[in-house]
């Protein structure tokens, strides 16, 4: 009979782990997912850890003519079918406070709305009521007029600044960084490199993107489990001076908080931010489609 | 037969009109209200949908969708070998009881099963959010219940029936269920509660982070349970996830703030973030979801 109080490995789904420490939402890493003697006994493996460093999307995505259309529709049809306000609740009745609420409503149904829809009376009067800006009108309560939002189109984006990180401030930045790769080459590619003796996959994903972007930089890794793989078509002098073995890259996904790369000088020489579109003319075809379905296309 | 009639006996119609089909009696319509002036309000089939961009609902699509797929899935290189069938409480093949309803013994231990296979269909998604406040002070009076009302309507935006949309339930009172002496008896309404979804979910989960919590006195984060704590039990596999806010903190909501003087008495609310996560360690899940949005979480 099973023990429920027996912590098991999630080797197979079939044992859950009834008991696990809250902090780690992932199931427990079987001993043997990093080792190369995972694979079958027949071809040996070297695997290698990559980064996708991701930057998230700093601002909303700039909503269409139709968009924008549509939400003030909805928002005038929304304040058309209000409920009544509950002016006994909150006011008294005939109070000082109830007429200048009156007086505000009219003014934002008229924003809504458009109007006045009557035959104008009394000509003069009925100009003090409408038009009183927002910046008067926090002012008049007390309150400091707040400063006009930054502009969505950076610096950045009018140079063509790909090293800065506020470029393309509505899409998911990547970070692609110059470096030699497997065979020598210099190519455009994402921060990777080997595994130590007993490692995990994430913890050499980090000590390789510090070791290649440098120590700079805030970023936390997705978990423990590699998103992609990349098996690079190796030339046959390059596989007997690898032992016979298959190189194997696995992709793990970070986010950058804080900071910027430092490439570190020797293996890698520069670096930049880009989109889903920028990256693939820069990199090779096949490690484009080994890494193209994990990009996003916001 | 006259429509009245075949309202009464609707089998003697169709037999006296010789149709086989069971007929509907026509619609009573009913006759439209009128406004103060006694002109008719026609009825307009009108329905409000999202009046603007969920900022919070664009962050979980672009980023934490992707990041909660990769942190919550679970290889499964073997199918899921069958379960093991239940044992009923009566045998199904004595003909006695062949046809009774027929219940596993011990209840369906839902909470007992694992998730379902991870896919990029079945990613925990936050569905609504419940902000439920039990009022002591209603059982004395029900006036002191306004107060709690108003201030949910003004927390939530919620409203009965709100913009055309006939499931929209708004303020709910929460009335007794059992007979507990000097408390509660069956009836009495005794609390609030609001069911939030969609924008105004996402509205007010917004509101939550950034302005009420981090302006709580001594809140470190919602608490965590212990390495003891049984996954395999309801509370932990039901995918929700609840904490509470003492009155002090009623009066941090924007919506509040404005006008404090105008609610009577402050009073503090129970919030459940309801997930789609089910089975095992659902609740560790939707934690994961709401930390990606911001809402701290610390060893009690």
């Amino acid at each position: 009979m099973l023990s429920r109080n027996a912590v098991s490995t999630c080797r197979h789904r079939s044992r859950a782990c009834l008991h696990a420490p809250s902090r780690s939402l992932a199931s427990v890493a079987s001993s043997s997912s990093s080792a190369a003697s995972s694979e079958p006994s027949t071809s040996k493996a070297v695997l290698h850890a990559a980064v996708i460093l991701n930057r998230s999307p700093i601002i909303t995505r700039t909503p269409t003519l139709f968009e924008r259309a549509y939400y003030a529709y909805q928002s005038r049809i929304r304040r058309a079918l209000f409920n009544p306000f509950p002016t006994d609740f909150y006011f008294k009745t005939g109070s000082l406070l109830e007429k200048k609420f009156a007086r505000e409503e009219k003014v934002r149904e008229r924003e809504a709305f458009g109007g006045p829809w009557t035959v104008k009376r009394q000509g003069p009067e009925s100009e003090d009521e409408v038009g009183t800006s927002t910046a008067d009108q926090a002012e008049s309560m007390g309150e400091e007029p707040m400063d006009p939002p930054a502009p969505r189109i950076h610096e950045s984006d009018r140079t063509g600044d790909v090293k800065s990180l506020d470029r393309m401030s509505e899409r998911n930045l990547y970070l692609l960084v110059r470096g030699k790769d497997h065979l020598g080459n210099e190519v455009w590619r994402f921060p990777q490199g080997g595994l130590h003796e007993g490692e995990h996959l994430h913890q050499a994903a980090l000590r390789d993107l510090t070791a290649e972007c440098g120590e700079n930089m805030d970023t936390w890794i997705v978990g423990k489990k590699p998103i992609a793989v990349h098996q690079a078509p190796l030339s046959e002098s390059v596989k007997k001076s690898l032992g016979g073995a298959e190189l194997y890259t696995f992709f793990l996904k970070a986010h950058i908080l804080a900071g910027q790369a430092r490439p570190n000088g020797t293996n890698v020489t520069d670096f930049a931010w880009l989109t889903k579109e920028e990256i693939e003319p820069r990199v090779d075809q096949a490690y484009w489609a080994s890494v193209k379905d994990i990009l996003s296309d916001f | 037969m006259s429509a009245q009639a075949a309202t009464r006996a609707p089998r003697l119609a169709a037999t006296a009109g010789r149709s086989i089909r069971r007929t509907r009696p026509a619609p009573q319509l009913k006759p439209l209200k009128r406004d103060e002036k006694g002109l008719p309000v026609p009825h307009v089939h009108v329905v409000v949908r999202d009046t603007h961009r969920s900022r919070l609902a664009d962050h979980y699509h672009n980023t934490l969708q992707d990041d909660l797929l990769y942190m919550t899935y679970v290889h499964e290189p073997t199918p899921r070998p069958p379960p093991r069938p239940p044992r009923l409480t009566y045998d199904p093949n004595d003909p006695y009881t062949k046809h009774r309803f027929n219940p596993p013994l011990g209840g369906n231990r839902w909470s007992k099963q694992l998730p379902p296979p991870a896919s990029p269909d079945n990613i925990i998604q936050l569905e609504r959010i419940q902000i439920h406040s039990q009022i002591k002070q209603a059982t004395v009076s029900r006036t002191n219940l306004l107060g709690p009302i108003m201030a949910l309507r003004a927390i939530s935006g919620a409203n009965d029936q709100a913009g055309g949309q006939h499931t929209a339930e708004g303020v709910q009172i929460v009335r007794g269920r059992k007979n507990l002496q000097g408390w509660v008896r069956p009836g009495i309404p005794v609390g609030v509660k609001v069911d939030l979804k969609g924008p105004q979910m996402w509205d007010f989960l917004s509101i939550l982070v950034e302005f009420v919590l981090p302006r709580l006195r001594d809140f470190q984060g919602i608490p965590l349970e212990g390495p003891s704590n049984r996954l395999d039990k309801p509370h932990s596999a039901s995918g929700v996830v609840s904490f509470g806010l003492p009155p002090t903190a009623l009066g941090l909501f924007p919506q509040i703030e404005v006008n404090y003087d105008a609610y009577p008495a402050p009073f503090g609310m129970h919030i459940h973030f309801v997930t789609s996560a089910k089975g095992v360690g659902a609740q560790n899940r939707a934690r994961a979801l709401l930390s990606g949005f911001q809402i701290p979480f610390a060893r009690s």
